[in-house]
């Protein structure tokens, strides 16, 4: 019962942070002046009476000649309705982009969480169970090492080693370039290389049965998965060692030992329950690392997400798709953090049963 | 009659940065059977390193060079003190913790089963993340899973007949627990004499209750695969290695025997005096309070009846009231259970409630063991005499402070430990390690103004 | 005012933190590693012709119009003696081969500065608010946890990238982005370390002895929350050029900017990996992995030697 309570006082909580987000975005909007806003809908092509008559319009929309914060408020009611803005590198609303885009980032995120989790449990646990052993000081050196690089380093040594030197997997991309005319029109939009329904083209083809195409972009996905998961790794394990550490010299540990309890369920049982919560906590910190992490993986390999969609535009001064990544990568890791916050109250008994 | 347990010229060491810590400097003491046997001390003397020492819960930066522990003729301290041996000032503390791995083996099966401890703080004891019951359960599931196991098929096995039978011979020897274990030997029903026998020595129902509690025993259903593991069990009398080392299998074998060990742990809350043990047994640690925490603790270390209980300052964490009924609770333990105790207390009047026989601990030593009537009233060690006077009690009479400090576990001082503090220090007292010297019929003091008296 | 006895015990115990910290062999290896960045540092800020680098602040001398005669071809060269980190090549911005080596050692410096200033910087402001809120409290500290929660709802990265473009994308700008990005960081962690030393009973005792506020904030809660400030501080020196050299390999600077940064040299060698030359990413980045496990070391054994449970 008091794990509702808790979850609407976090939702509550979550309010002024969100506000806030916009108040951030639209500061970041209207610093200059209002040419960077504008520049959000208006083509850089377009010259002349064309574009003073589209300035007056938008002006009138906005109520730019008002006071800001009805400018605000009217920004902010545009932001509902999904208007953020045109994508002058793609020639679509930025948000129809958004759509298009995302579903690549979270699987990657996703998938780059999931293995890191499954990965690093035993490792961690392990590694903190046989302290000072060879594995452990492997671990740590290995951990070490990781943790200090940055992340287009570990990218870009895969990218290199398994793709470009050895041609073991594929680098580049979403898919093969070779089979992008055999994508049938019927669920993939040639023009903007996106796939439909899930638009995640590894999933569309499975589920259109194509397996050719469903295979190889499949492996598209490995080499990006592999490196955001290597980048993460570094201090999931970290942290995870530590906490193991500090649950093992906890009292609760020792009577656990003193009652006879095997080493084995001492680790697994005991010990671990109490690692793994604060290392959720410590993860929720993580996760913002881990998208800024995936917008460079992307970068790098061409993996077409949101995060290579604003390099690209950030390179090519489109402003639209900038600051609406700022906004909606705000909202994706306020609600992930409430997700795992809420996963922490339930896992906790301490704050569970209340 | 033998005794429970043997510590021999016990030294424990601990390797720090800031340097070598003498813990503990050849304590000699003998636990006899049966008996409750108080450590008194100041903080820092050694009397819970000498606790843990015992269960070889010492972390791993802490060597044996010297001395045994002996307990139902083996030493338990033998491993760790061959190492230390062995390697004499080139101690690691990571090679000592593959020797560690080796002992805690060693000792699993005497942990929690033959020899228990009770921890000083009941708030950080108990796994924060496990209900109670399945951490009083454990104990017995760990070492005796067959006795769950039984209960359990005894419980499947007993007709509506059966158990109205038992009711009545129960109401006829008036609860006499010969007659019940006889009983159930004959109808091959063991395992269930422990669970009438708990309906029936409850105070706090009514008889027809009771009655219907017992004849509720019968006829309990089990579907194939708990008839199983069960039954295998029973007759492994342990939980065989194909059950405990396939995952999923391994779960439920957990499952239904922890099912059974919560039933047990709430008998076992129930007669240590905790109400309503049924919802207890649900809870969290951090939903109950200190003393029944406490309780839980100590029903954790009886579990397995245990032929020796250590416990741990256990009441120095809990305020007044609570201390009270906790030392109760131990002197109604010690009439019904056939264990011996070490009771580890900075406070002699707590020591003083409950133990047969005192040990005064300094410096790592133990310097004086006599009768509890004797320590008090007749202190012989200048240190113990001290302790005594610096109890403040409803005569009002001033209380004196010891002088000085405790020496620094670094540097303990030559001969003696307590000369630098002892008004009657002479020559001797500084050069030559006191020997335990008898003194009366039952006392022994080390301290050298007895010498020859 | 400290005795004598203080005085000295003070001085053992530093002794005795010298001696914790360089019995930890990795730790040692950090600061030798971290004293040869500042000392290539320093050397290309006062006597760059020392190490054989000229033009320390930009990739080439601003009026730079022809091809550099050293190496030839338009390709990048691999690693060899002549070009101990081989050659990279600013082609695009009609430079051609310059030695990897210098650039790396101009870049060393600006990057080594820049981690500085952002942290120091950002710690300075951050603190400075964080201990204000922590103390004072109420509304004060309500607001300054939104605020800062509005700031950790972002990913670094994407608000670094928003703000540099609405500021530009120059060095120092990227710098200040930073220093935006890293300031509510220290805002927290000053204001959490202020509310666990408001609990203390001493403030108590102080405040009931009458000390001013402003004297409480410094006699009382700074000594204890400026050490781990100092820790947490050093650390991050080696965590914050992970962020900036990757925002710059992103793009954040213009190539035409011909910035001396490990991260840019690294995004121009990135054009080249066709040909399978790793070498223009791989060695920038592996300098700036050197320097943030250098510091990562150095930081572990500084934190070896202020807690006080690792010490046994």
């Amino acid at each position: 019962m008091k794990l509702w309570v808790y979850v609407i006082r976090r939702l509550v909580l979550l309010l002024p942070t969100i506000i806030g987000l916009t108040f951030l975005v639209f500061a970041l909007e209207h610093l200059g002046g209002n040419t960077l806003f504008l520049a959000q809908y208006i083509n850089p092509h377009l010259t002349g009476t064309a574009r003073e008559k589209l300035v007056e319009e938008l002006t009138a929309k906005f109520h730019l000649n008002d006071p800001v914060y009805i400018q605000y408020f009217y920004w902010l009611a545009a932001v509902f309705q999904g208007d953020l803005g045109t994508s002058t590198t793609l020639g679509q609303p930025v948000a129809t982009g958004f759509v298009w885009f995302m579903p690549n980032t979270i699987m990657l995120t996703l998938v780059a969480s999931v293995l890191t989790w499954i990965i690093s449990i035993p490792i961690g646990v392990y590694s903190a169970a046989r302290r000072d052993s060879i594995l452990d000081q492997g671990v740590r050196v290995a951990t070490f090492t990781l943790y200090s690089m940055p992340v287009f380093l570990i990218g870009f040594a895969l990218f290199i080693a398994l793709g470009t030197a050895w041609h073991a997997l594929p680098d580049q991309g979403n898919i093969d370039p070779v089979l992008l005319p055999t994508i049938p029109d019927a669920w993939f939009d040639h023009t903007n290389a996106v796939s439909y329904p899930t638009h995640i083209l590894p999933l569309d083809a499975f589920l259109h049965g194509d397996w050719t195409i469903a295979w190889n972009s499949f492996l598209h996905v490995i080499l990006p998965a592999v490196a955001l998961t290597l980048a993460l790794l570094a201090g999931i394990i970290r942290i995870l060692r530590a906490s193991m550490l500090e649950v093992l010299e906890q009292d609760y540990v020792r009577l656990a030992r003193a009652k006879g309890v095997p080493e084995r369920m001492v680790q697994n049982f005991h010990a671990k329950k109490n690692a793994l919560l604060p290392t959720v906590t410590s993860y929720g910190y993580l996760v913002s690392g881990l998208f800024g992490g995936a917008v460079v993986i992307e970068d790098i390999f061409a993996f077409k997400g949101i995060g290579w969609w604003t390099t690209d535009a950030f390179l090519n001064g489109d402003v639209g798709v900038v600051m609406g990544s700022t906004l909606v990568f705000g909202l994706i890791l306020v609600v992930t953090t409430l997700i795992l916050d809420i996963l922490y109250a339930f896992l906790d008994p301490r704050i569970r049963y209340e | 009659m033998s005794d429970a347990l043997e510590i021999r010229d016990l030294h424990v060491r601990f390797h720090t940065r800031r340097g070598l810590y003498r813990a503990l400097n050849g304590v000699n003491l003998r636990l006899a059977r049966g008996e409750v046997l108080g450590i008194a001390g100041e903080s820092g003397c050694g009397k819970t390193t000498m606790g843990l020492g015992v269960m070889s819960l010492l972390p791993r930066n802490a060597s044996y060079p010297q001395g045994q522990v002996v307990f139902d003729n083996k030493d338990l301290v033998n491993l760790p003190r061959e190492y230390s041996e062995q390697v004499g000032d080139r101690f690691s503390p990571k090679q000592n913790e593959r020797i560690l791995r080796r002992v805690s083996k060693a000792m699993a099966p005497i942990r929690g089963r033959r020899i228990s401890m009770v921890f000083q703080e009941p708030m950080t004891s108990l796994n924060p993340v496990l209900p109670i019951g399945f951490q009083v359960g454990e104990s017995i599931y760990v070492h005796d899973p067959a006795q769950l196991a039984r209960r359990v098929l005894a419980r499947s096995k007993a007709t509506p007949e059966l158990t109205r039978e038992l009711v009545s011979l129960l109401a006829a020897t008036h609860g006499d627990e010969t007659s019940v274990r006889k009983f159930a030997a004959e109808h091959d029903l063991a395992g269930i004499e422990e669970q009438a026998l708990f309906v029936w020595s409850r105070g706090d129902i009514h008889i027809s209750r009771k009655e219907k509690a017992i004849r509720a025993l019968s006829g309990q259903p089990m579907n194939f695969v708990e008839r199983w593991i069960i039954d295998t069990v029973v007759r492994a009398r342990s939980i065989p290695w194909y059950l405990s080392r396939i995952p999923i299998l391994s779960r439920i074998v957990r499952r239904v025997l922890m099912r059974e060990g919560n039933r047990k742990a709430r008998e076992l809350l129930t007669s240590l005096g905790i109400h309503h043990a049924e919802r207890v047994v649900r809870m969290f640690p951090h939903e109950l309070s200190g003393g029944m925490r406490q309780r839980v603790v100590i029903a954790i270390a009886l579990a397995n009846n245990p032929e020796i209980v250590i416990m741990d300052e256990p009441t120095s964490a809990v305020d007044v009231t609570v201390q009270a009924q906790i030392l109760e609770l131990v002197k109604r333990i010690r009439t019904s259970v056939s264990a011996s105790f070490i009771v580890i207390s900075h406070d002699l009047a707590v020591l003083a409630e409950v133990c047969d026989r005192i040990a005064i601990m300094y410096a790592g030593r133990i310097v004086e063991v006599a009768p509890t009537d004797e320590i008090l009233h007749k202190p012989l060690h200048p240190y113990t005499q001290m302790l005594i006077s610096a109890i403040p009690t409803l005569e009002g009479k001033p209380v004196e402070g010891i002088q000085g400090d405790v020496p620094d576990m670094r540097a303990v001082p030559s001969g003696c430990a307590f000369h630098p503090r002892c008004p009657f220090a002479f020559e001797k007292c500084r050069e030559v390690i006191p020997t335990d010297l008898p003194h009366g019929s039952d006392q022994l003091v080390a301290c050298w103004l007895y010498e020859g008296k | 005012m400290a005795t004598v006895t203080e005085s000295k015990a003070r001085f053992d115990e530093l002794r005795l933190s010298g001696k914790v910290f360089l019995s930890n062999k990795t730790a040692v290896v950090g600061l030798a590693i971290f004293l040869v960045f500042i000392g290539d540092a320093f050397l290309v800020q006062v006597a760059p012709g020392v190490l054989g680098v000229q033009y320390p602040d930009s990739v080439v001398p601003p009026q730079f119009t022809q091809t550099n005669p050293e190496c030839v071809g338009t390709a990048p060269e691999a690693p060899s003696f002549n070009h101990l980190f081989g050659t990279i090549q600013y082609g695009l911005s009609g430079i051609g081969c310059l030695d990897l080596l210098q650039l790396v050692m101009k870049a060393i410096r600006i990057d080594v500065a820049i981690s500085f200033f952002i942290v120091l910087v950002g710690a300075a402001i951050g603190t400075v608010v964080g201990v204000v809120s922590g103390y004072f409290g109420r509304w004060l500290d309500e607001a300054m946890m939104r605020v800062t929660d509005v700031f950790f709802s972002v990913p670094f990265l994407i608000l670094a990238l928003a703000v540099g473009f609405v500021i530009g994308r120059t060095l120092v700008n990227m710098a200040l982005a930073l220093i935006i990005i890293w300031w509510p960081l220290y805002a927290r962690y000053g204001r959490s370390l202020t509310l666990s030393t408001k609990e203390a009973t001493f403030i108590e005792s102080a405040r009931a002895a009458g000390s001013g506020r402003l004297k409480i904030i410094f006699r009382h809660i700074m000594p204890n929350v400026l050490p781990p400030v100092l820790v947490q501080i050093s650390l991050d020196v080696g965590t914050v050029i992970l962020i900036f050299s990757t925002l710059a390999f992103i793009g954040f600077l213009p190539s035409n900017a011909l910035v001396p940064e490990l991260g840019a040299i690294a995004s121009i060698g990135l054009d080249f990996v066709a040909l399978g030359d790793w070498w223009p990413v791989i060695i920038p980045g592996a300098v700036i992995t050197m320097f943030s496990l250098a510091v990562n070391l150095m930081g572990d054994g500084l934190r070896d030697v202020i807690d006080p449970r690792r010490r046994s």
